[in-house]
């Protein structure tokens, strides 16, 4: 049994080293593999949650985002939705849009956004909407967080 | 009280000749060699130049760890180094990419924030419940992405244990080279109640990632974003944020680690480090006191600088779970009662065969690791001194 144990033992510290080098030279296999075996993504309060419509404006486009309210179980009471507008260089010194982001056919919020400025104004028209949260422009075009509530 | 050194002290050296120390060391340069160049030599002259000091640098601190039998000493060399060159380096990439160390809104939302391993304790309870990572980085591709940084926590944990914190860890050097300036610690007792903070730190932050689904150890306590990355200051919050990072790292990794000779940052604090210390007890290696050739000197116990080893500890032959395996222990013990051990075999005998093959798993993952960072720091220090910017 001592014996048995010694060798099973030696065996597992040169595995170790055996891993060592498999975590180096296969490391974009492996990471490759637990991602898509985990089937693991970002977080949408970091991502912003996956696109569900857009609005074609010939020249830009506006992107949709569904809403986040995602809680370590069920959703939270407050979230927000992303909204964004790209391509940067096609982008007019004004823009001004109604978002209906619930599907019900009216406009949940107006939204204007003056490119020039980097200044954006929020109509609520919806009262789960409440204020912009981050307005920020990035490399492809404008980015907006528009904080949500749920109203029971 | 203390014993006298056994008879046979002298004969349990793990000291080699320079023969034989080459010898051991071969498999190494080999290993290295092949790790680090990718199965390509540079061409371009100043790269080769930092590719053949980087390696040079490896081998030398290896063959000098088998020939004098010292495992700190060497291992400390290299892993300072590694958290000097690497803040270097990724300091410069930051100003490459953005212009400043200060993240902005736009790379936060754009999830091309550079994932370190210091989150992976915050990550696991909200992966579980849904399938998602609180962390704005990327997943696969990129700079250090979420799914290459997992599997090397993994190939670490199953490797190495917690001696990831003193072999493998970018930041763990800054306290390590802190804690060695003084000769003699101007505080000497830290009362062992301390060693609990880790834990209740990790469960804290464990929690609160869980509740708020964010980061919460990295947006508010992170230390090191000190010398790496942190959030412009656009709010009040955020100025209160970066007072509290910025006053832990003066006081976790510059003052206490000066004043008290240990690593207080890793050993006090750190929660990634509190989880770690539960793969020691999956791993191959572990270090063990040899109750026989112990003299009691409590040499081990006055000179770990993690507070792994405890008088209690030397009574059960092992030091406690939070042991980052660095050697010092081995280094100053003057019967050599305190050796590098493998699960299964009796504490005695093949002590060099032990140590060989911790050495060789451990230093090969901090070779293979830091290697890229290490040449690049030192390419970005030619480039400061050949043309006055680093970038």
């Amino acid at each position: 049994m001592k014996r048995a144990l010694k060798i099973a033992g030696y065996t597992w510290a040169v595995a170790c080293i055996v891993v060592v080098l498999a975590t180096f030279v296969g490391n974009n296999y492996f990471s490759a593999k637990l991602a898509s075996s985990t089937g693991i993504t970002i977080s949408p309060w970091f991502s912003g949650g996956e696109i569900v419509g857009s609005i074609d404006h010939a020249t830009y486009k506006t992107v949709i985002h569904r809403p986040v309210f995602d809680g370590l179980i069920g959703e939270r009471k407050e979230g927000f939705i992303q909204i964004e507008w790209q391509p940067v260089t096609a982008l007019p010194l004004v823009i001004e849009d109604g978002i209906d982001f619930t599907g019900d056919g009216k406009e949940d919020f107006a939204f204007r956004l003056d490119t020039a400025a980097g200044r954006g104004t929020l109509t609520p028209r919806n009262p789960s909407v409440i204020a912009i949260q981050t307005l920020v422009k990035v490399n492809q075009g404008w980015v907006a967080r528009i904080q949500l509530r749920k109203v029971s | 009280m203390m014993k006298e050194h056994p008879p046979h002290a002298k004969t349990i050296e793990v000291r080699q000749s320079p023969g034989k120390s080459f010898l051991f060391a071969l498999p190494m340069m080999l290993l290295t060699l092949m790790m680090m160049s990718g199965g390509k030599i540079p061409a371009d002259p100043q790269r080769l130049f930092v590719f053949t000091v980087t390696y040079l640098f490896f081998n030398l601190l290896f063959f000098l760890m088998i020939h004098t039998g010292k495992t700190d000493r060497y291992r400390a060399t290299a892993f300072i180094t590694y958290a000097i060159l690497f803040i270097v380096s990724f300091i410069s990439h930051m100003f490459e990419a953005r212009g400043s160390m200060s993240l902005s809104q736009e790379k936060i939302l754009l999830c091309e924030v550079p994932f370190c391993h210091l989150v992976i304790p915050m990550t696991l309870i909200p992966a579980a419940f849904t399938k998602t990572i609180i962390f704005p980085g990327t997943i696969t591709g990129g700079y250090a992405s979420i799914a290459s940084m997992f599997t090397i926590w993994i190939g670490a944990s199953l490797s190495l244990g917690r001696g990831w914190c003193s072999w493998g860890c970018f930041f763990g050097g800054l306290d390590d080279a802190f804690s060695r300036i003084l000769k003699k610690p101007v505080f000497r007792n830290i009362n062992p109640r301390w060693t609990y903070l880790p834990w209740a730190v990790l469960l804290a932050v464990v929690l609160s990632a869980a509740a708020f689904l964010s980061p919460t150890y990295c947006t508010w306590l992170c230390p090191f974003k000190t010398v790496t990355e942190f959030e412009a200051v656009t709010s009040f919050k955020i100025l209160v944020q970066t007072i509290l990072f910025a006053s832990l790292f003066i006081a976790l990794v510059i003052v206490l680690p000066l004043l008290t000779k240990r690593r207080t940052q890793c050993s006090l604090f750190c929660p990634f480090g509190a989880m770690q210390g539960l793969t020691n007890r999956i791993n191959a290696f572990d270090v063990r006191i040899d109750p026989d050739r112990c003299i009691n000197c409590k040499r081990c116990v006055t000179a770990c600088p993690t507070l792994s080893v405890t008088e209690e500890s030397v009574r059960a032959g092992c030091p406690l779970i939070s042991c980052m395996k660095c050697g010092t222990c081995m280094d100053v013990c003057p019967s050599g009662a305190v050796a590098f051990h493998v699960r299964g075999t009796p504490v005695a005998g093949n002590r060099n065969i032990k140590r060989m093959l911790f050495l060789y798993a451990a230093f090969l993952f901090l070779a293979i690791f830091s290697g890229g960072t290490i040449q690049d720091g030192l390419s970005r220090i030619i480039r400061l001194i050949t043309t006055g910017s680093m970038i």
